[in-house]
């Protein structure tokens, strides 16, 4: 028996195109445009640079970052009327050390005026869940070494430095992730347009400039003072409240630019 | 005496017949050595099997391949360590260390389980934190106590060599060897890794050679009024995971606390399979007994109360363990034996390839 991935794949492709084809609105020359993303990584009003730049936190504390990387998925369109466009099967691995992972886009969203996106940051349970590695395509793949081998699931986001503001420094590892009960760290960002729109139209590919601040992991709901840190390696209280930290204010857009 | 669980035979089931069709392809093939036949039916006495063979078919290349990559120890971050290190098909597949042994010395923080009807497992570890048989592999690989690689690097090892390159291109076409065609080859080996041939089996199933002493008899007829509980089923577990007295605190190792972040769930680990448990010593998550007569003395008069102490090990009269006589742990353990199955210790297909040459498949089998 020597069945092929690409050929499965292939099978699999085309079922999938058919049928997303189909569902469009009753109109069915509804016209499609991809949406480019960016996402520029800040430590405050600063362009964060692994290994150099120092990231202050609200309470003063300091640290350094050597890995910087999550997930960005599900991602949801909204329109001013209050309706909405769920891209499908949208995963994203955003990585400050691969600079190709700071722009992405997502295929096909209907055209109109969105005044609002929301996503997750990591990746939904019904996903991450799976068991079968064939699932786990392109950014999702285990081997980019953002997966729990010893607790089945996607790390959501990783960050790794040095806290520097304590005497002497010491190691800074938040490895976030989880999806069951009662330590679920999914969360969904959705940061304000600011009453700009992006339009989606004919021959046109919108661009969508996200910042991410790095302090806000700390920074938030639930204020997280570095000097008592101990990191967060692993699904835990701790971990939702890190990541109801930055789904509150680690995003916000830059630019839309229509293009 | 309770009467000794009999179960009928019945029918094939679906999952089983692929697994039996890997022995029957298997057996078709060129092959070096000769394999024995695969069994006329499935294992009656077991329950449904769990894992999805349907998204990895059994085929005879790829359990090759499985088996070449299970005894690599070049998957291991300095080459000394494969998975056939700590499982040694001899113990069935378990290596006889209180705390596995991995790369430079390092010791896991617990002892090595046996492989054995992975296929009917629906979480994997002490802790159940892996869910799957295809996922299990990606814990020991990357384990810094154990084999210390990380995935990237063992599919950039797998790609750089050109015979590797060729088995897997054989099955699932051209291109780089990728993490669901690594972790499916695996589990074809470790999928085909079937204990249901114990001399307890063949006495279920009323099969020749399936004669229990009296001694025996009396063993199992105690198993199943004071054990049964927890290692239910032919499988000889429930999948649960349980606090079986071993301590009164669990700072080291909270098993599935761990995972679940639970209170409720310290101190609890999985309830292992005893099949082949004669040759799986030593005991325990943490393999802290020795022998066999040391595990049942402490369920005799060694559990200690915790908070999350399985209900089981507290008698009504507020007693904790298992009462159990000198007699009857004599009993208990002449049964246990019966569950040495032959078949999985010593089945040359499972043991380590004799050399690679030899494993290459047949030409006809490349291409696509």
């Amino acid at each position: 028996m020597k069945f092929r991935f690409p050929t499965l794949l292939g099978l699999l492709a085309v079922p999938l195109a058919l049928a997303s084809g189909c569902k469009k609105d009753s109109d069915s020359l509804e016209t499609t445009s991809p949406v480019t993303f960016t996402v520029r990584n800040v430590a405050g009003s600063q362009d964060l640079a692994l290994n150099s730049t120092t990231a202050t936190t609200a309470a003063g504390e300091t640290f350094t970052v050597s890995t910087f990387e999550y997930y960005l998925s599900n991602i949801k369109f909204t329109k001013s009327d209050g309706t909405t466009y769920a891209a499908p099967d949208t995963y994203f691995l955003v990585n400050q050390a691969k600079p190709s992972s700071l722009t992405f886009t997502v295929p096909s969203v209907p055209a109109g005026d969105y005044t609002g996106v929301s996503f997750l940051v990591g990746v939904d349970a019904q996903k991450t869940g799976l068991t079968d590695p064939a699932t786990f395509t392109g950014d999702l793949n285990q081997a980019n070494n953002m997966y729990w081998t010893w607790n089945s699931g996607h790390i959501f986001l990783k960050l790794e430095g040095t806290i520097t503001s304590t005497s002497p420094s010491k190691p800074l590892t938040c490895h976030i992730g989880g999806y069951t009960e009662p330590n679920n760290a999914i969360v969904t960002a959705a940061p304000s347009f600011n009453g700009a729109k992006l339009t989606v139209q004919a021959n046109h590919t919108p661009q969508l400039a996200l910042v991410a601040n790095v302090t806000k992991i700390f920074d938030g709901p639930n204020q997280t003072p570095l000097s008592t840190f101990t990191g967060a390696h692993m699904p835990s209280a701790q971990s939702v409240q890190l990541a109801q930290n930055y789904a509150a204010g680690m995003f916000s857009v830059e630019k839309i630019t229509a293009n | 005496m309770a009467a000794p669980r009999r179960t009928p035979w019945i029918g094939r089931r679906a999952g089983w017949l692929l697994l039996a069709a890997l022995g029957v392809a298997g057996s078709a093939a060129v092959m070096p050595w000769r394999r024995p036949a695969a069994p006329p039916a499935g294992p009656a006495n077991f329950p449904v099997l769990v894992y999805d063979v349907a998204k990895n078919q059994p085929d005879d290349a790829t359990f090759e391949l499985g088996r070449q990559l299970f005894y690599d120890p070049r998957l291991s971050s300095d080459g000394t360590v494969s998975c056939g290190s700590c499982h040694q098909q001899s113990r069935a597949f378990t290596d006889g260390q209180a705390l596995a042994l991995g790369v430079a010395g390092r010791r896991s923080a617990r002892n090595t389980p046996a492989l054995q009807n992975l296929g009917w497992h629906r979480s994997f570890m002490a802790d159940g934190g892996v869910r799957g048989l295809e996922l299990q592999a990606l814990a020991p690989l990357t384990s810094p106590q154990e084999m210390n690689e990380p995935l990237a690097d063992a599919l950039a090892k797998l790609n750089a060599d050109p015979d590797y390159r060729r088995r897997f291109a054989a099955i699932y076409g051209p291109g780089a060897i990728d993490t669901p065609q690594f972790l499916k080859a695996l589990a074809q080996f470790t999928s085909a890794l079937v204990s249901a041939d114990s001399r307890y089996d063949k006495y279920v199933r009323h099969e020749p050679g399936g004669t229990l002493t009296a001694p025996e008899r009396r063993g199992l007829a105690l198993f199943q009024q004071k054990c049964s509980g927890c290692h239910a089923t032919d499988l000889f577990t429930d999948e649960s995971f349980r606090n079986n007295g071993l301590d009164h605190t669990f700072p080291l190792d909270s098993g599935r606390a761990h995972i679940s972040q639970r209170p409720a769930d310290a101190g609890r680990f999985r309830v292992p399979s005893l099949r082949n448990v004669a040759l799986t010593a030593p005991y325990m998550h943490d393999g802290r007994f020795a022998t066999l007569p040391e595990v049942l003395a402490h369920y005799a008069h060694g559990v200690r109360p915790s908070r999350t102490l399985d209900p089981l090990l507290r008698q009504p009269d507020g007693r904790l363990g298992l009462p159990l006589t000198a007699q009857e742990r004599q009993e208990l353990l002449a049964f246990l034996n019966t569950l040495t199955d032959n078949s999985l210790l010593t089945n040359p297909r499972f043991a380590p390839p004799a050399s690679r040459a030899r494993n290459q498949p047949p030409v006809a089998s490349v291409g696509p």
